[in-house]
């Protein structure tokens, strides 16, 4: 589950136009978190809101053994009141879909929620005010005094810097300073980093083609042509790309080299990513396949060889979405849902209108050895209201209740995760199972429930 | 006087070798390890090797048919070796991202990826010298200290050999892991392991009942220089000490309850937490009630003196924990021959007190009887004339680190003086009352009757300092007073104010050794604090 503030932070990103899909670190996001998603541990609860459209707060609080929590505020120069922060309007899928879809290139009018496959709510029109927009944030955890703190500033549609910072005792210097700046220019994206620990700096770019972005070079216009082979055979884009490190203080570094190919909305078959990721440094070797089979289902699968060590690794992950009510006894109680269930049964039993017969004469017609008057066609009032109740169950039909994620990896050790919506409250109930050791296999177990409002 | 030791018995035991390699083991992995070590550190090769160690006694403090206590010359330069494998993580991204927050952090895709490579490393040309004291009772076990850094130097051969930066790296930091190991988790135990021999019923449960099983194998190992001692010295004082390690002592078991030594064990935690709640100890019986006036002014010894084994990491200085106990030792023995009842007691400082009051009457009359010293007449004059300086540097302002800047050997070389030197004695008194808090506070106080306020003594230590220059102008004062010294209070703060003596004395100690940069890896992370007994 993602976090409010992190929620908050993508749909901002949403209201600026700026996409994730051209930073190399997101390259195997898909299957990061179908297979890595964080279990939950022990127990914690967080009350967020959106109090103006400009300013969010977040706390929370857990005990895993001993009790901590935080305190988070988060300030955006754009207003993001389109933005569904009530835990009961936000749509699950953009805090909890794990299959991410690219978004077409170039396209300006972004959507809000990467997520979500389909725009939840109109975008704003973008003015230049949006290119200078800005987003600050900060949150204190306690009683560690552990202070963070996020700044975004976007310079242009295409320049955009982040300045993250940490401040805590235990750590040298008293904290860390992390800058980045971020170019994003469609077909390709490239950032680059500094970092204070150890005076890091690194650069990193991502590289797009085929797909969308052939097609952008030549004429943002699409042809009959090429909708046409968009509809048959896989269509996605590539996308090639390369990180680099060094520290200058403890002169060590690191790199790597990254592919990844990712079909694009308009793909009409089953959406897919699969990614290679390259260590010539380290001689390791990752690849990943992350698949949508079904809307309510995504599969995914990584592999890890090591070729100096000889060392590998393998793990799979899955994600099951259900429309079905997630834990009855929770909401049984809802009294809402339960009329609607009611509600339900009644209309079915409605005895459908019969056919409209050849009326009869009236009596006072046949007197006056007339016909009766043309009637007024009758309304199919019964028609349309069943109409609108059968799209509003396939909507509710649409509208998932929780997910199931899962994993396994080489180890056995056994991740699940529940998450969904009881009444107005966001849950998340996870538990590690280590299949290695059958005589305790639980190695940890978490509840984490969110509100908002 | 020297050992002969017989070396290969120790050797010739079938399953000696593994149950070796296994304490070694479980010894390395106690500690956090550094992120750079992937998996546990395995002891995958162990030979002591046929070259003994030399140990010479320096000095036996007591010696009786259920205790001894005695300072040995140890000097190692032999053919033993050990080897270890372990995995470390070669990527340097890998490790330098492990230790940093998340939200900072540069989140690279697959630049930290990990190579862990296996390591195999190889200690050998391990050269030793220690001062080794070791102070054993019936009732409380055997406790053995390094006064000093033992390891003297160790070659570090590994896989990594031919990078230059690698076998730096790893010699430095295994260096500082070994003399960790020796002084802190060795004392540690050797304490264990001889109260599961002698006195099973002071263990701490721990659900290590196999070990119960091989302890009578493990004993020797674990005490290499010890056991020599014990077993197989040939020298005058072997019948006895052999002695004490074949009758079982039942008869003082009883003395202490278990009862009263765990409340006195949250006692002694409340000192280090000021807390306030402490249980009442009934039915006590203290020293300094027992007999206040009756013993001349040189039996004074300083009970505070019991090495305390009970470290916690709320004290500065890694290392300084042993030093404490070294040093508290070893003043403790200077004080022996004038007053050999004090001499069984142990580890633990809740121990001591008990010990005090449990014994005492019994133990008081064998007073002075079983001096025996050992020492080369040679190194006297010397060591008088540093103990000269010491206890004046002492006199002035015992707590305050930046003015004592006592030798290294101040406190066993003031010991040999107590002995032989009558103005010694004095200084020798001098200095240790003003150690003590207590009396600076009152010296007004009746001796005879010690307050035990133990809760109130933190505080008063606070304000030690300070008053401790004016404090030792009278010396009648601190004679006056010195039967309050006893008291239980005044064991706890000495123990800490012992700590704090003894890292002075490791700091002069590290600046005199020759290769200062050697000295200056030393990890000043305080170690998980652990309960000897």
């Amino acid at each position: 589950m993602r976090e409010f503030m992190h929620y908050i932070t993508n749909a901002f990103y949403g209201a600026t136009g700026w996409s994730e899909d051209n930073s190399y670190k997101d390259l195997n996001a898909t299957s990061r978190e179908l297979i890595d998603f964080p279990l939950p541990r022990g127990l914690r609860l967080t009350l967020s809101s959106l109090a103006t459209p400009h300013f969010g707060t977040s706390y929370q609080l857990g005990s895993v053994g001993v009790v901590d929590g935080s305190i988070s505020y988060l300030y955006s120069t754009v207003p993001l009141a389109a933005v569904p922060a009530q835990s009961d309007e936000i749509p699950l899928a953009a805090l909890l879909r794990s299959y991410r879809r690219l978004q077409e290139l170039g396209s300006r009018e972004r959507q809000w929620f990467w997520s979500t496959g389909e725009p939840t709510v109109p975008v704003p029109p973008r003015t230049p005010d949006n290119d200078k927009s800005s987003l600050l944030y900060g949150r204190l955890y306690l009683p560690q005094s552990l202070l963070e703190g996020l700044v975004v500033k976007r310079f242009s549609s295409e320049l955009q810097v982040q300045v993250s910072a940490v401040s805590e005792q235990s750590l040298r210097n008293g904290g860390t300073v992390l800058g980045l700046v971020q170019y994003d220019k469609g077909k390709y994206g490239i950032e680059g980093l500094a970092s204070t620990d150890g005076g890091l700096l690194g650069v990193r770019g991502l590289y797009n083609f085929g797909g969308d972005a052939k097609r952008n070079s030549k004429s943002s216009q699409k042809s009959e042509a090429q909708i046409a082979a968009e509809k048959e055979g896989i269509y996605g884009r590539f996308s090639a790309g390369g990180e680099l490190y060094y520290g200058t203080l403890n002169k060590s570094g690191g790199m790597s080299l990254g592919m990844r190919f990712a079909t694009l909305p308009t793909h009409r078959g089953t959406p897919l990513t699969a990614t290679v990721t390259v260590n010539p440094l380290m001689g390791n070797i990752n690849t990943s396949y992350a698949v949508m089979a079904r809307d309510y289902c995504s599969l995914a699968t990584r592999m890890e060889f090591n070729v100096y060590s000889y060392e590998s690794d393998w793990a799979v992950g899955m994600e099951l979405w259900s429309d079905r009510r997630p834990a009855g006894f929770l909401l049984g109680a809802d009294p809402t849902l339960q009329l609607e269930i009611e509600s339900q049964p009644v209309t079915k039993i409605e005895p459908r209108p019969e056919p409209p017969r050849p009326k009869e004469r009236s009596f006072q017609a046949k007197m006056e050895w007339r016909l009766d008057e043309p009637e007024p066609e009758p309304q199919p009032a019964a028609e349309s209201i069943k109409s609108v109740e059968g799209s509003m169950a396939e909507n509710k039909k649409e509208e998932y209740l929780g997910v199931l994620k899962a994993r396994l990896d080489q180890n056995l050790r056994v991740g699940l995760l529940w998450e969904g919506r009881a009444k107005s409250l966001i849950f998340s109930l996870g538990m590690g199972v280590d299949l290695h050791r059958l005589d305790e296999p639980f190695r940890s177990l978490g509840l984490e429930v969110q509100y908002s409002s | 006087m020297a050992f002969n030791f017989n070396w290969s018995p120790l050797t010739a035991d079938a399953g000696f070798y593994e149950r070796a390699r296994d304490l070694l083991t479980t010894a390395l992995n106690k500690s956090p390890k550094p992120p750079i070590i992937v998996d546990d550190i395995f002891v995958t090769e162990f030979n002591l090797g046929s070259v003994p160690p030399d140990l010479e006694i320096l000095e036996i403090g007591d010696l009786a048919e259920d205790r001894f206590r005695g300072i040995f010359k140890m000097c190692y330069s032999g053919d033993a070796f050990l080897t270890l494998k372990t995995r470390v993580q070669a990527n340097p991204l890998n490790t330098y991202l492990s230790a940093k927050p998340g939200f900072t952090s540069p989140q690279p895709l697959a630049a930290a990826s990990s190579l862990t490579i296996p390591l195999q490393i190889t200690l050998s040309e391990i050269k030793l010298s220690a001062f080794i004291i070791v102070v054993f009772s019936k009732q409380k076990g055997l406790t053995l200290v390094f006064r000093n850094d033992p390891l003297e130097s160790l070659k570090v051969s590994s896989t990594f050999d031919s990078i230059q930066f690698v076998r730096d790296y790893l010699q430095r930091t295994i260096e500082g892991k070994l003399r960790d190991l020796m002084m802190e988790e060795l004392p540690a135990i050797i304490h264990r392991l001889s109260l599961q021999l002698w006195c099973p019923d002071q263990v701490i449960k721990d659900g290590e009942e196999e070990k119960e099983v091989e302890d009578h194998a493990v004993n020797p190992l674990a005490t290499p220089p010890l056991d020599a001692v014990d077993a197989q010295g040939h020298a005058v004082d072997s019948i006895a000490i052999s002695e004490l390690s074949l009758d079982a002592g039942s008869e003082a078991k009883s003395l202490y309850s278990q009862q009263n030594v765990n409340r006195l064990t949250s006692l002694t935690n409340t000192q280090g937490t000021s807390s306030l709640l402490t249980d009442t100890i009934r039915d006590v019986m203290f020293r300094a009630w027992a007999v206040p006036s009756e013993r001349p002014d040189s039996s004074h010894s300083p009970p505070g003196a019991t090495p305390s084994l009970r470290r916690s990491a709320s004290y500065s200085g890694g290392s300084a924990h042993t030093y404490t106990f070294s040093d508290s030792a070893s003043q403790d023995q200077g004080h022996l021959p004038s007053r050999p009842s004090l001499v069984s007691m142990n580890s633990a400082t809740t121990a001591g007190l008990s010990l005090g009051s449990g014994r005492h009457s019994k133990a008081g009359r064998k007073k002075k009887t079983r001096v025996v010293n050992l020492r080369k007449p040679s190194s006297e004059p010397s060591s008088s004339e540093i103990g000269d300086t010491a206890s004046e540097a002492n006199s002035m302002a015992p707590m305050s680190e930046p003015i004592l800047e006592q030798p290294e050997e101040e406190a066993s070389s003031n010991a040999n003086k107590v002995r032989f030197i009558g103005p010694a004695d004095v200084s020798q008194e001098q200095r240790r009352p003003s150690i003590r808090p207590e009396q600076v506070k009152g010296p007004e106080a009746t001796p005879g009757i010690p307050s035990i306020e133990i809760n109130s003594a933190p505080i008063k230590s606070q304000a030690t300092p300070q008053k401790q220059p004016t404090s030792t102008d009278s010396k009648s004062e601190w004679r006056r007073s010195m039967p309050q010294s006893d008291t239980s209070s005044v064991i706890l703060e000495q123990a800490w104010i012992m700590k704090m003596a003894g890292e002075i004395a490791r700091r002069v100690y590290d600046e005199k050794n020759r290769n200062p940069a050697f000295w200056a890896e030393r990890d000043d992370s305080p170690p998980p604090a652990y309960e000897a007994n």
